[in-house]
């Protein structure tokens, strides 16, 4: 059997392993599988809304786990996608809530330039730390998460406030600026395109950039790159900014797609699920879309499930976590005839 | 800043430093053998939420304890087969457990407790009472009157002190996690003292659970660990993979918990986000401060491959 048969063999087994476990789960909250498999689908495909809700969810899932692509590639646990895309949010509404007057056509291109920009400082301040002092960056980039929330929260009741100071959130951004419905009737905005072009362009850079084989190179072993005459040490903190632009920039499209503003839990648990669909997508920035929208059909139908059916929504982590064990597992058996990267 | 003020905030200490310290333990030991694993936050979670679950059972905190250290070691051997049998990647396997902790935790907790109306009425432990001995001047609130779980955890981290540095097992386990390849040819089961570590490590995250549901508060909320199992594997390193060095480590961050909180209602013109982001901030710093001084187990983080 070649590798490659072999390969999808594996991923098949361990996809219907996982399919099992979660019917399995569902028959214990004592609901019938096959109907859950038909809401599931149903809530979540069978629709115009559905289908559109589906790509809403996909959208920052895209983003930010084209963030994490990088960061993983280059061996640097990015746990804080959400931190990082808070943060750019943040500044990117402060921006645009502070500098009136500006044509929107230029207005956009900042606010998602300063989102970018403010998820690429929060993510690269943790790759610095790690290169830097050896901190390690799951940890920080955990607590990054922790402290940009509480940010967050003195925001929009503190400075960021709206003027009418009444809700604990900030003033709307422009109007203009608002990324347009692009399916009438649904909340299906244009970040998709943004969503799609970032794809594009990832792979552009990870396939065919010097930064690209860098990073490859630094992830598989980071000694044999310095020998190779790479800055190992550059690339580790350049792969977490580019990780956190993508996560900042998931932050500034959710803002103008969905909320125009900002307000607690605008952020919704991102970055764990990102992690899911990178892995999912094995790291490859045209397959993420795909796993994005996967998750986004888990996550729209799981919130069905629960309507429903009445299945505790949690269902949605337990399917996110056997992703990454099935994860796991076949890539252990795909790279078991390989040596082992030390 | 009265005497008031410091009794409390020395005892509060206790309070919230014991489920960090529990933890910590667990991870030094799993650690120390070579093994990390970034998701006991996912573990504490499944034994807070089945220590909720198991004293409502039983009728008893004890029943409850049982359950999450159960759990603990379940969680904890899907970390131990992924990372020492199948030798993948071992942070990678953390972060599965985390986000299955926050699955099997909320999904559960939503079928079973969450679900009943009335909520239960939670048996949860009582602190220690030595009588008048628990009710003396500033010894007394700081000292002798926390929960049992709290002296256990102090005696705890000593005895795996010793434990560690003197007795044989203690020895397999360094050796394990310094240098795998000698131990190996010394005779010595690698992987087995391993999963021995790991599990260990998942039953200590799992009674740091029971702590935070049934001992410091009376109740499960979903995600309620709120990162204090991520800071367990911060303490690992302030307290330079030592035992006892992890539980002072811990003990510093239960203080800076009890004292912010303190602080915020002291200080009520100033936002209470700064006081609540402390013991984050605290945390970051202290790896910057830290740069250079530790020294991690040598083969901590690589799998073991006998072929080699």
């Amino acid at each position: 059997m070649s590798d490659g048969v072999r390969g999808n063999l594996i991923v098949l087994l361990v996809t219907s392993g996982t399919l099992l476990v979660i019917g399995l789960f569902v028959l214990i909250a004592g609901k019938d599988p096959f109907q859950a498999a038909s809401v599931l689908v149903g809530r979540s495909l069978g629709s115009l809304n559905g289908l559109a809700e589906v790509a809403v969810r996909s959208i920052p899932l895209t983003l930010a786990g084209l963030g994490i692509a990088f960061a993983f590639k280059a061996r640097m646990f990015n746990v804080g996608a959400d931190g990082q895309l808070i943060i750019g949010a943040i500044l990117a509404v402060l921006v645009a809530t502070t500098l009136p007057g500006l044509t929107p056509w230029l207005l956009l291109p900042i606010f998602l330039l300063v989102g970018a920009a403010g998820g690429a400082a929060w993510g690269g301040l943790a790759g610095w730390l790690r290169v830097k002092y050896n901190a390690s960056e799951i940890i920080v980039t955990i607590m990054l998460n922790y402290i940009a929330l509480q940010i967050l929260s003195w925001a929009i009741r503190g400075p960021m406030q709206e003027s009418m100071k009444v809700f604990p959130r900030s003033d709307a951004v422009p109007d203009e600026i608002l990324l347009q419905v692009i399916a009438d009737g649904t909340r299906l905005h244009s970040g998709l395109f943004i969503a799609i072009a970032a794809a594009i362009l990832a792979f552009v850079v990870m396939r065919y950039s010097m930064f690209g084989y860098q990073l490859m190179a630094v992830g598989s072993s980071r000694s044999a790159a310095r020998v190779g005459g790479v800055n190992d040490g550059r690339i580790m903190t350049l792969s977490m900014v580019v990780s956190g632009a993508f996560a900042g920039l998931a932050g500034a499209v959710e803002i103008l797609g969905i909320h125009g503003r900002l307000q607690d839990d605008f952020a919704g648990g991102v970055g764990i699920t990102a992690i899911a669909v990178a892995l999912l997508g094995r790291l490859n920035p045209l397959a993420i879309p795909l796993a994005a929208f996967l998750f986004g059909v888990i996550s729209v139908g799981a919130g069905g499930l629960q309507r429903d059916m009445g299945i505790p929504l949690p269902l949605i982590n337990i399917i996110e976590g056997l992703v990454i064990v099935a994860f796991l597992v076949s890539a252990h058996f795909t790279n078991a005839r390989r040596a082992p990267a030390t | 800043m009265d005497e008031v003020f410091f009794i409390g905030l020395l005892a509060g200490a206790f309070r919230f430093a014991a489920p960090i310290a529990l933890a910590a333990l667990g991870e030094t030991i799993a650690q120390r053998s070579g093994v990390m694993n970034v998701g006991i936050e996912g573990i504490i979670l499944v034994g807070a939420f089945l220590a909720v679950l198991g004293s409502v059972w039983t009728g008893t905190p004890y029943g409850g304890l049982v359950f999450a250290v159960i759990g603990g070691v379940a969680m904890a051997l899907l970390h131990a087969f992924l990372s020492i049998t199948l030798k993948v990647d071992q942070i990678v396997s953390g972060i599965a457990l985390i986000v299955l902790g926050l699955g099997f935790s909320g999904f559960f907790y939503r079928l079973t407790i969450g679900a009943q109306s009335p909520a239960p009425k939670i048996p949860s432990f009582d602190k220690l009472d030595l009588g008048a001995l628990s009710k003396i001047d500033f010894l007394g609130p700081i000292f002798l009157q926390h929960h049992l779980l709290v002296y256990f955890t102090i005696v705890v981290a000593f005895a795996l002190a010793w434990w560690l540095n003197r007795t044989g097992p203690g020895l397999r386990v360094r050796a394990v996690g310094e240098h795998p390849q000698a131990a190996n040819a010394a005779g010595v089961r690698v992987d087995r003292i391993r999963y021995g570590c790991v599990l260990f490590g998942g039953a200590m995250a799992g009674l740091a659970g029971a702590y935070l549901s049934t001992a410091q508060l009376s109740g499960f909320v979903e995600n309620m660990v709120s990162g204090r199992g991520f800071i367990a594997v911060a303490c690992v390193v302030f307290g330079r993979w030592h035992p006892v060095g992890a539980m002072m480590a811990a003990f510093f961050f239960g203080a800076a918990d009890a004292a912010q909180i303190r602080l915020q209602t002291l200080n009520p013109d100033i936002p209470f986000e700064l006081f609540v982001m402390m013991p984050y901030v605290f945390a970051v710093l202290f790896l910057i401060l830290l740069a250079g001084r530790t020294r991690m187990p040598a083969a901590l983080g690589i799998p073991f491959l006998r072929t080699r």
